[in-house]
């Protein structure tokens, strides 16, 4: 029974990581139709950049406070400068080309951030904890938690209410709404999709780029990260469905839920924990526990 | 004119290694992901494409590995085993997932393979875990050879299989059943009004490409003498679809000409420069947007010119 | 029967392609190394400190006129490709008429991996950081060698030093890498509690996969468990990781923790005091022999030079590695009347061999399996540095921990006795 505390925040706080890294795929693919395979990439080159600005932060002893805002500022940065540059340039030339092309397109551009990566950031591990350090700890029913663990799960909670918001009340949310609904009959109407698929995008990568910038304090950022958090990504959103962004955070539940019960009761599964989640949801619900089926081809 | 490229090509590859003598692993492994490769491509034909067929290449050689050291030690029956034991996990996991398309037909070959990949990297006790299982010198025809005549024995043989099995794809592409795959492509509705059970001919489709996956996996762990989870591991698979793109599949030599390009440029690669993912995921994007027939296509277009 | 005579005929030809680089030869121009380590991902930050020793300590050779007048010209592998690009690499290599040795692997997983194509291809291969004790059990091993000691001694005395440190110790947890030498120190570390103190209990056994990045549960599982001791060895970037996770959240204080590989990470993670670390074989650069050798202590003060901090084990391994090729050469030169060795001649040198290392020495038994000393201790403030440094230290010797050749080692375990225990010396008696 006194593992029930430990259970839950365990679960908690590796979902929020989770749904992090999964919920930019969903919306991409919610949006444009597209699976990006190189979603995983923007995650781990989140994570570099954002461990670079703490490591500046550090060695000019500027406020160690700041390496807070410069999590979120990593994230932006690397939505602003590569969401738009490979949207308008390798994404848009898929749209209407078959899944096949999609996502060989987008492996390519995989293979292509993983060794960019590499020359930009060596293969060292990077670490640093500036902002677990600052946030101190918590003992909860007789087990010490990071603070940062449970200001993942809050942060979490705020991406998914605010992508809600965003989407349901904004006037960008009805455009996107829009052109997910009907593509041809928005652009009819005179909404300017290429402007949403850019933006649609751009804030994929956002949201990739900040999952993988607080990952780094409790997790720090290595070569292969980009590899496997995208399987992971794909995993949940496989399982909510792939577009549904409730169910991306449902899926996220699920997969942290079988990954710690894994560890807490057979360790020995931990890592078929997610997979097997996976295979099983998928088995009863082929396209998802929140998805529809797309029609076959006429 | 392409007969005469494709002689040239097969009699250039067994002369290789007499030049230099560790070409011989570089090309066996090119041919064992050339068929893997070939087998993907079948499946891309009928618009299908698999991020999960690097764990049939795996099932084959961790098949070959336990058969090994379950006392079977003769080369053919190795291989035929390991052949069969990749159909059958074909068959079963065909089963389940030739009912669906597109990217859900992506996802489920990416979400078993992963489940392969991770039990057999869990499971430290049976399959050796992440340090995986060695795959013995196997007899041929009764005779313990040495290990570099084994080799030998392996690449020459190999090439021999690719040819019968590259003539056996093309009679398979030529027969109904092919024409069926790039049919279910452009029009599944209108083979099923023609009375063509589309789940049946993808079944087989599957089951075709599992074994060539498995008989690229059985030649591959000879080759490399064990037999490790990272065959499995979903970047594989992605190589598998990146070669058979790369050499086209448009005809059956496609997915050979991709694994020899990419393996020999590989091991060129690596000496000089650390960026080898960049230059094969720029090639890969180049010869989807320039290429749509891939490096084959290059052949076929000066057949159809001479014609 | 045609084919069968063209199979005989490939076999022939194989077997003369095979045998050509065998017979003893002029000296070349410059000797040829595979060394083969993780110079990129998690595990290089295990990995690099050996490939920068072996730099500086070919350099060092080469600077005083190589080996026999030879230069040492190494080639590096990394290791991080995976098993299929290693197993290549180390083809290509030995293809290479100049390449005559192999100093292979950091991974147990790759020395398993190239330990028969060494056979196969007759290359003598030295296992820098091969220390699976599944290595060399079969004990037909021709061409692997193993100077730097293997897992059996290396865990058995973090039991005997844990037993003497904390004898009422009543609960332990494990938290190792999921392969072979995670799997093997965690059987080993049981075996030997199990027969020194049978009363002690495993409340928890976690083997997270190499590489992992994240910790967080497996700390909650660990002190929900609320065991004695926590035992580690997980290494490299892990062990950083795992180390900032952990010590935030408590589990040095609530536990005696053991951390199989600490030493490594000594000066790049503040570790709390009284932390159980030791160096997997006799390493460690200020141990009282360490610091009584000039020749030591010029290597350490050129690594602090070169690379801004002190060596840690692996780079004493490598370096004693790189020291352990060239005595065998000497030696065989000195048997043949100077003339450059061939492989078979150089295995001949390694097997039998006693060698001066950097930090005292090592013995190569007939089965290639090297016995060297275990140095144990304990994380202590130092006065000269900013970092912790090993206090309370032993030093067992090599050969008390090693089962006899071709013995069981996990049954030969299970045969001590708590007198085996009290037989060894003391913490704190190495001074």
């Amino acid at each position: 029974m006194n593992d029930i505390i430990p259970l839950v925040l365990d679960t908690l706080s590796s979902a929020a990581l989770i749904f992090f890294a999964a919920v930019g795929l969903t919306l991409v693919f919610n949006v444009l139709r597209v699976l990006n395979v190189a979603h995983g990439s923007f995650y781990s080159i989140g994570a570099y950049v954002a461990a670079s600005m703490c490591f500046f932060i550090a060695s000019k002893h500027l406020n160690p406070y700041l390496s807070f805002l410069a999590l979120l500022v990593s994230a932006v940065l690397v939505a602003v400068v590569l969401g738009p540059l490979i949207e308008r340039t390798l994404i848009r030339w898929t749209y209407g080309k078959s899944e096949a092309v999609q996502i060989l397109i987008t492996f390519g551009l995989f293979l292509i951030l993983e060794d960019a990566q590499r020359m930009v950031f060596g293969v060292q591990s990077f670490y640093e904890d500036t902002p677990m350090r600052l946030m101190g700890s918590t003992n909860i029913g007789g087990i010490v938690y990071l603070n940062y663990q449970l200001f993942l799960i809050a942060m979490a909670v705020v991406v998914l209410f605010g992508l809600r918001f965003l989407i349901k009340y904004s006037r960008l949310g009805r455009l996107v709404a829009a052109v997910v609904a009907d593509r041809e009959m928005a652009q009819s109407i005179g909404v300017d999709t290429g402007r949403i698929f850019v933006l649609a995008f751009s804030l994929g990568v956002f949201l990739a780029a900040f999952g993988g910038a607080l990952a780094v304090p409790t997790s720090g950022v290595a070569p292969g990260l980009g590899a496997d958090t995208m399987v992971l990504a794909f995993a949940v959103a496989a399982i909510g469905g792939l577009g549904q962004i409730e169910g991306a955070a449902l899926a996220a539940l699920i997969v942290a839920l079988a990954r710690v019960l894994a560890i807490y009761f057979e360790p020995s599964l931990d890592a078929v924990a997610p997979y097997a989640a996976m295979l099983v949801v998928l088995l009863v619900r082929p396209y998802g526990l929140f998805g529809t089926m797309t029609a076959r081809r006429i | 004119m392409r007969m005469l490229i494709l002689i040239v090509a097969i009699l250039a590859v067994l002369a290789a290694p007499l030049a230099a003598p560790w070409l011989q692993f570089v090309l066996t492994l090119a041919i064992a992901k050339g068929m893997a490769a070939l087998g993907v491509a079948i499946l891309l034909r009928a618009g299908l494409i698999s991020i999960g067929h690097a764990m049939f290449f795996a099932a084959s050689a961790y098949g070959v590995a336990f058969l090994a050291a379950g006392g079977i030690s003769d080369f053919a029956t190795l291989l035929v085993l390991s052949v069969v034991i990749a159909s059958l996990a074909g068959a079963l996991v065909g089963a389940f997932l030739v009912r669906y398309r597109a990217i859900f037909f992506a996802m489920l070959n990416l979400a078993v393979s992963m489940v392969f990949y991770a039990l057999f990297a869990k499971m430290y006790g049976v399959t050796g875990g992440t340090d995986g299982m060695t795959i013995p010198v196997p007899t041929v025809f009764g005779m313990q050879l040495a290990e570099p005549a084994f080799k030998s024995v392996l690449f020459y043989g190999s090439v021999a299989l690719a040819i019968v099995v590259g003539l056996a794809v093309r009679r398979y592409l030529d027969s109904p059943l092919g024409h069926a795959l790039s049919a279910v492509h452009t029009n599944e509705v209108r083979l099923e009004y023609l009375g063509v059970p589309v789940w049946a001919v993808l079944l087989i489709a599957y089951i075709v490409s599992a074994a060539l996956a498995g008989l690229g996996g059985a030649i591959g762990g000879f080759a490399i003498g064990r037999v490790v989870p990272d065959f499995a591991f979903w970047t594989a698979s992605g190589h598998l679809v990146l070669v058979a793109v790369l050499g086209g599949i448009g005809g059956v030599p496609g997915a050979f000409i991709g694994a020899l390009f990419l393996e020999l440029l590989h091991s060129e690669a690596t000496a000089l420069t650390d960026a080898w993912n960049l230059i094969v995921g720029a090639a890969l994007i180049g010869v989807i947007v320039f290429l749509p027939k891939g490096l084959y296509g290059l052949f076929a277009r000066d057949e159809v010119a001479a014609k | 029967m045609k084919f069968k005579t063209v199979l005989t005929a490939l076999a022939l030809a194989g077997c003369l392609g095979a045998t050509m680089p065998a017979s003893a030869q002029d000296k070349p121009a410059s000797l040829g190394l595979g060394i083969f380590t993780f110079t990129s991902g998690p595990a290089a930050a295990y990995g690099m400190p050996g490939k920068n020793a072996a730099d500086l300590m070919i350099d060092q050779i080469n600077a005083a006129g190589g080996i026999g007048g030879v230069k040492i010209a190494p080639t590096y592998v990394d290791e991080a490709q995976g098993a299929q690009g290693v197993i290549a690499e180390y083809r290509r290599l030995a293809g290479e008429p100049n390449n005559q040795v192999m100093v292979a692997a950091l991974s147990s997983a790759n020395c398993l991996a190239l330990a028969p194509l060494a056979e196969q291809l007759q290359v003598p291969t030295v296992g820098w950081n091969c220390d699976t004790h599944q290595l060399l059990q079969d004990g037909k091993n021709k061409y692997m060698f193993r100077p730097n000691g293997n897992t059996v001694p290396e865990f058995v005395a973090y039991a005997a030093y844990l037993l003497a440190k904390k004898p009422n110790v009543k609960t332990i947890a494990i938290i190792n890498p999921d392969y072979a030498f995670g799997h093997d120190a965690a059987t080993i570390f049981k075996a030997a509690l199990h027969a020194l103190k049978p009363d002690v209990q495993v409340v928890a056994e976690l083997y997270p996969k190499l590489g992992s990045p994240n910790y967080q549960t497996e700390i909650s599982r660990l002190t929900t468990a609320r065991p004695d001791v926590v035992f580690s060895n997980l290494w490299g970037a892990d062990l950083e990781n795992f180390v900032r996770q952990a010590e935030p959240r408590g589990l040095f204080t609530s536990s005696q923790v053991i951390l199989a590989l600490g030493e490594t990470i000594l000066q790049r993670v503040p570790l709390p005091d009284g932390v159980i670390v030791g160096v997997l074989g006799d390493g460690w650069w200020m141990s009282p022999d360490a610091a009584a050798n000039p020749e030591t202590k010029k290597f350490v003060g050129a690594y602090k030079a070169k690379f801004g901090e002190y060596p840690v084990f692996p780079s004493i391994k490598m370096a004693n590695t790189i020291l352990y090729v060239k005595a065998a050469y000497e030696s065989a030169m000195k048997k043949n009347g100077g003339k450059w060795p061939s492989r078979a001649e150089l295995a001949e040198a390694m097997r039998g061999s006693t060698v001066t290392t950097l930090t005292g020495k090592t013995q190569t038994r007939p089965d290639g399996d090297g016995v060297v000393d275990q140095i144990v201790g304990v994380t202590v403030k130092s006065p000269d540095h900013s970092f912790p440094v090993i206090g309370d230290m032993v030093r067992y010797n090599g050969d008390a921990l090693m089962p006899k050749e071709g013995q069981d080692p996990i049954a030969w375990i299970s045969t001590l006795m708590p007198a085996f225990a009290a037989s060894l010396p003391k913490p704190g008696s190495y001074k």
